[in-house]
Formats: structure tokens, sequence, C-alpha cells
């Protein structure tokens, strides 16, 4: 108690400042691959993906992004083993910032591939078995945390499937593809703003004072999908069935349609991303905060402050836009293959899995999801050549950060519980 | 981190159709050389030869940068073993016609006057089957634009019925070649002859390779 009294302040400020990094990080790094896809296609110019990918990381991460945050902050830990020692938690929680923010600038510096989710997870996981106790975890939780990680990537890829070759039935594989496509694409378009007004107003928008219930949160979404169809189609009227040059690649008119479609699945993606990721970063910091406003009390009941969403969401814009851009821009120019039909079924399925995922409140990774999704295309025979040496090198960073994240967790829990002793 | 772009390979087949278009580069310096070699300008000659030479190389180059794009760690929209056997197949294209070059200058071989006419018609036709068959490879394309639709596969049937057709057409003038120069070779050198029918035949050769091509690429269309 004595701890959180005298120091709570500093503990809080460096709590925020850990976790903005993080945010920072995922900005800088994470970002790339939900944008990237757009700009490789040529759906999105690269300043226009920045404009996106700010605008709806943050709506996502500040809207949609509170289930997980609270899953982090706590549900892999059992809070009420605590209540004696609430400075544990609080101590963890930097570690577990500082674990996963060392650990991601070590691999990110070494060109390991890593993921933010499972380094934070990992990590929380450590220090609470054995700083704690092996009870103090969760287990059910992180083993369902665990197996979304496999299902993830295993739905977005049946999704994405199942959508291209329904692009492939209703659009390409008729006698007209270009009217076909100006006809259905709407559809696809509704399915966007459904899926994400669905699973956003469903969970509640109580922080911002909008409190619906089920079939209400039904109907709004429906009239956000046809809304959004409906804008959708008045950009459709303006193309016609030429080929035009956009970078170095020519695209014909069919997929000039897909590639309108695909700025609205970026959007979908950004905002997909910004509600699970966010997590990782300010999950810990909510944790820290409400031991320390509350003066040492660990409330399982307190509700998040919301300027900690805000906290992410700035996190993210800004990592994104000092070093996010140049990642964005060398995704962009090495995926030319992704066209936007095949680019659009991706991001649909992977934005539509995480941001179930972040309804669910399971971090999840989105790259791993987009991965599996990009797969579903390619097995769906909507790509010449997919590298399958990715899934392996996938799980072996499972295998690698979930010990990693922990181990680095315990050190530096062990550091700081040593020093303010 | 995981970068989306490592996943996503390129495509085998855009080396693949270079690979075409450095063929058909070089069975137009073909056409170039028989007019130089008819004409008995064997400087000139020497000098397109060259030129098929290099062609050869790069045709090399563009093998060996496709086969590396289809290692078994890559999951391919069409099975391996067809990409792998169209190019191998193509690939005999530019060899043959160094072979042909290389078999001409070497005994400065004069097409006697009268099979000219047919000799040029024929070779003309040959090189025109390749064009069909590096057209067939580039819509190979549209198949992947158009996911392996129906439309997109017809379009490349009917370009592979116009390949056969030009094939026949190629095969009708081939025999009315050799009957010219069998009316003819009792008066000329026995071994002239012998290697005059060897060109006859390799250039017939490189009509029947791009069909085979097109034959693959129909394959690969219809799985």
């Amino acid at each position: 108690m004595d701890i959180i009294a005298n120091y709570g302040w500093y503990l809080l400020i460096s709590g925020c400042i850990f976790g903005f990094f993080m945010a920072w990080g995922i900005g800088a790094n994470d970002v790339a691959n939900a944008m990237g896809t757009s700009v490789g296609a040529r759906a999105l110019t690269l300043a226009q993906a920045i404009i996106v990918a700010c605008i709806f990381e943050f709506a996502g991460a500040y809207l949609a992004g509170g289930e997980v945050t609270s899953t982090i902050r706590k549900g892999i830990i059992d809070p009420s083993l605590l209540t004696d020692t609430p400075e544990l938690l609080v101590f963890g929680m930097l570690a577990a910032l500082l674990a996963a923010g060392s650990w991601l600038l070590i691999a990110s510096y070494n060109g390991w591939p890593v993921s933010t989710t499972h380094s934070i997870v990992g990590a929380i996981v450590g220090f609470a078995a054995v700083g704690i106790s092996v009870d103090a975890v969760s287990w059910s939780k992180v083993t369902s945390i665990v197996s979304s990680w496999v299902v993830s990537p295993l739905m977005a890829g049946t999704i994405s499937f199942m959508i291209f070759r329904s692009v492939h039935y209703l659009i390409l594989d008729t006698d007209d593809p270009f009217n076909n496509a100006k006809k259905y694409v709407p559809g696809y378009m509704f399915l966007v703003g459904f899926v994400l007004a669905g699973v956003t107003l469903l969970k509640g928008l109580k922080h911002i004072g909008l409190d619906l219930s089920f079939f209400e949160a039904i109907q709004y979404s429906i009239l956000i999908g046809l809304g959004i169809a409906f804008i959708g189609s008045r950009f459709l009227k303006k193309i016609n069935n030429t080929k035009v040059e956009r970078g170095d690649i020519v695209f014909d008119g069919v997929e000039r349609v897909f590639a309108i479609l695909m700025v609205f699945t970026a959007c979908a993606m950004a905002f997909a991303h910004g509600s699970n990721d966010v997590a990782n970063a300010v999950g810990p910091l909510a944790a820290i905060v409400s031991v320390v406003q509350s003066g040492g009390e660990i409330a399982a009941k307190s509700v998040m402050p919301w300027w900690i969403l805000l906290v992410g969401g700035i996190g993210i814009i800004s990592g994104l836009a000092m070093l996010g851009y140049k990642v964005i821009e060398t995704i962009g120019r090495n995926i030319t293959e992704l066209t936007p039909s095949r680019g659009f079924a991706a991001e649909l399925a992977a934005a539509t899995t995480v941001v179930l995922a972040s309804g669910t409140g399971l971090p999840i990774s989105t790259t791993h999801t987009l991965v599996g999704a990009v797969l579903g295309v390619g097995i769906a025979r909507g790509l010449s050549a997919i590298d399958l040496s990715v899934v392996g090198r996938i799980i072996v960073s499972w295998i690698v950060t979930l010990p990693v994240g922990a181990g680095l967790s315990i050190l530096f829990f062990f550091t700081l519980k040593g020093i303010f002793s | 981190m995981d970068r989306i772009t490592d996943l996503i390979k390129k495509s085998p087949f855009v080396p693949i159709q270079k690979h075409m278009e450095v063929s058909l580069r070089s069975t137009d310096e073909l056409l170039n050389f028989f007019e130089s070699a008819t004409q008995s300008k064997w400087e000139e000659a020497q000098t397109t030869r060259r030129k098929i030479v290099d062609l050869e190389h790069k045709a090399d180059e563009l093998k060996a940068e496709a086969r590396s794009l289809v290692p078994k760690s890559i999951f391919l929209s069409v099975p391996r073993e067809d990409v792998l056997e169209l190019v191998k197949i193509a690939d005999e294209i530019p060899n043959i016609v160094k072979n042909i070059s290389g078999l001409m200058i070497g005994r400065h071989m004069e097409i006697p006057t009268v099979l000219i006419p047919n000799f040029i018609k024929f070779a003309r036709e040959c090189a025109e089957v390749c064009r069909i068959a590096s057209n067939a490879t580039n819509q190979i394309d549209e198949l992947f634009q158009f996911a392996f639709g129906r439309n997109a596969a017809e379009e490349m049937q009917k370009l592979l019925t116009e390949l056969d057709l030009m094939e026949d057409r190629c095969d009708e003038t081939e025999i009315i070649l050799r009957s010219e120069l069998f009316k003819i070779e009792k008066d000329l050198p026995p071994i002239d002859v012998m290697f005059l029918y060897s060109v006859i035949n390799k250039v017939g050769e490189l009509a029947d390779t791009a069909e085979t091509v097109g034959h693959r690429i129909s394959l690969i269309a219809s799985k």
C-alpha cells in the first residue's frame, strides 16, 4: 500500500510512457501489413492510406478497443489474489510492457517475425505465473486466447476462400464481369459496414454514452451497411469499362470497381486492427491506472477511464505517421500480385475475424489473421504463388515469442520489485 | 515483423512470359539470318548469329528464374509439374534456333535457288506458330485475373485452335519443300543434301515445339 501511495504517480506516468511507446511501435510496424495490401493493390495511394489508417485505427481503438483491453487488464490474471499486494500488479504490468517492448525492438532490429499480441500475452502470463503464483493466471482464459490464435487464421482463411469463390461465381466467371461487378460490389460494401457496425454496436458504446439493445444494434448496423453500400455505389457510377494505368500496373474496369470496394475494406481493416491491437499497449496501462487511481485497491469492477484508449489511439497514429508510412510503402511496392479483387477478399475476411475477436475480447494477431486470409484466396486459385514457409515461420515465432516474452517480463518484474522494496 | 509481402510470391509465369518473348525475338532473328544466308551474305549472317546466341543465353537465365520461383515450399494455383514441363519445352525454342544457325554458318550452307521461296515461307510460318504460342503464354494473365473462369479458358482454347491450324499449314509447306528437294537431290553433293534435310527437320521441330508449348498451356488452363 505504501508503495502505491508514495510512488503511485511515478508508476502511473512510467506506465503511460511505456504504453504510449508500445502503441507507437504498433503504429510504426503492425499497421503496415493491414494497410500495405491496399497500397499494393493500388486501391489507395500512400498518403490516402496513412489518412485512412489514422482515422480508422483511432476509431477502432477508441470505439471497439475496450473488450480486448479489459481482457489484457484483468482477464489473464485473477486480480483477487492480489488484493493485499496491489503493487505487484503494477510492477508486473510495467514489466510486461517493458518486456514486450524490448523484445519487439530486438526482434524487429534483427528482422525476426514476432507478434505484439503474443509478446504481451506471454509477458503477462510470465510475470503472473512466476512472480506471483501459478494460480494467479486464469489458465482457462489463456487457453481460449491461445486457441483463438489457431482459430483466427483458419477462420479468416475460410471466410476469404468463400468470399473469393463468391466473387468468382457472381462476377469473374460470367459473360459480363464488368456490369456484374457493378451490380454485386455494393453487396460486399454492405457486408463491410454491417459487420463492423454490428460488432461495435453489440459490444456497446456505453463509454461514449450510447446504450443500445440487441435489436436496436442490429437495426442500426443494417442502416449503416445500407448507407455505406449507397455511398459506394455512387462512386461506382463513375467507373467505366476502360483500362487505366495506375503506377506500374494496368487495371481493367472490373479491377477498378474492386479498387473502390477495397477502399472500404481498407478502412475496415484499419478499424479492426485498432480495435484489437490497441489493447496490447493500453491493457497493461489500464491495469496500472485502475490500481493507482483507486489508491491501491484492486477493484475488478472499476470502469476503465476513457482517456486510456485515447493514449493508445494517439500512440498508434503517431507511430504510423513517423515510421509506419515507410513500411507501408515498402510493402505496397512489393505486393503487386494481390489485385483489388483478391485484396478485398483477404481484407474483408481478416477484418471480420479480427473485429469478431475484438468484440469477444480475444487478443489475436492481425498479421497472422491476414496471412490466413491471403492463404484462403490462394487456395481458391486467386493467387499464382504463395510461400507456405511463412506459415512455418509463424509457428516458430509463437514458440519463441511466448517464453522469451515471459522470461523478460519475469526479469523486469523482479528488478522493479527489488528497486521499490 | 512478419511482412505480408513474404507470403505472396512472384508468379513464375512472369519469367515464362519473358522467356517466350525472347524466344520469339530469336525466331525473328532466325528469319533475318535466313535472309542473309540465302543471299550468301555471311558477314551479316554472322552478326545475326551472335544476336541469336545472346538471346539463347538470356532465355537460359529466364528459365532459371522461372524454376527458382517454384520450389516445394511455394503453393501454386496450377500443378507444379505442368509449370516445370512448360519451362522445359519452351526453352527448346531458342536452343533449336541456335542449332539451326550454327549448323548453317559452320558449313556456309547454300540453299538451292529453287527451294528459297518455299524455304522462306516455311520459316515464316514456323515463326508465326511461335508468335501464337507466345500470345497464349501472355494470355495466362487473363486466366489468373478471372481465376480460371470459363470465359478466360474459352479465349485460351480459341487461341490454341489457331495455333494448331498454323502448325498444320507449316506441315504442308514442309512436305512441299521436301518434295522439291527430293526432285533435285541427285544433282547436289550428298552431304549438303543430308544437312539440308536436317535443317528443314529442325525448322519443323521449331513449330512442333511451339505447338507443344501451347498444349501445355491448355492443360494448365483446363485444370
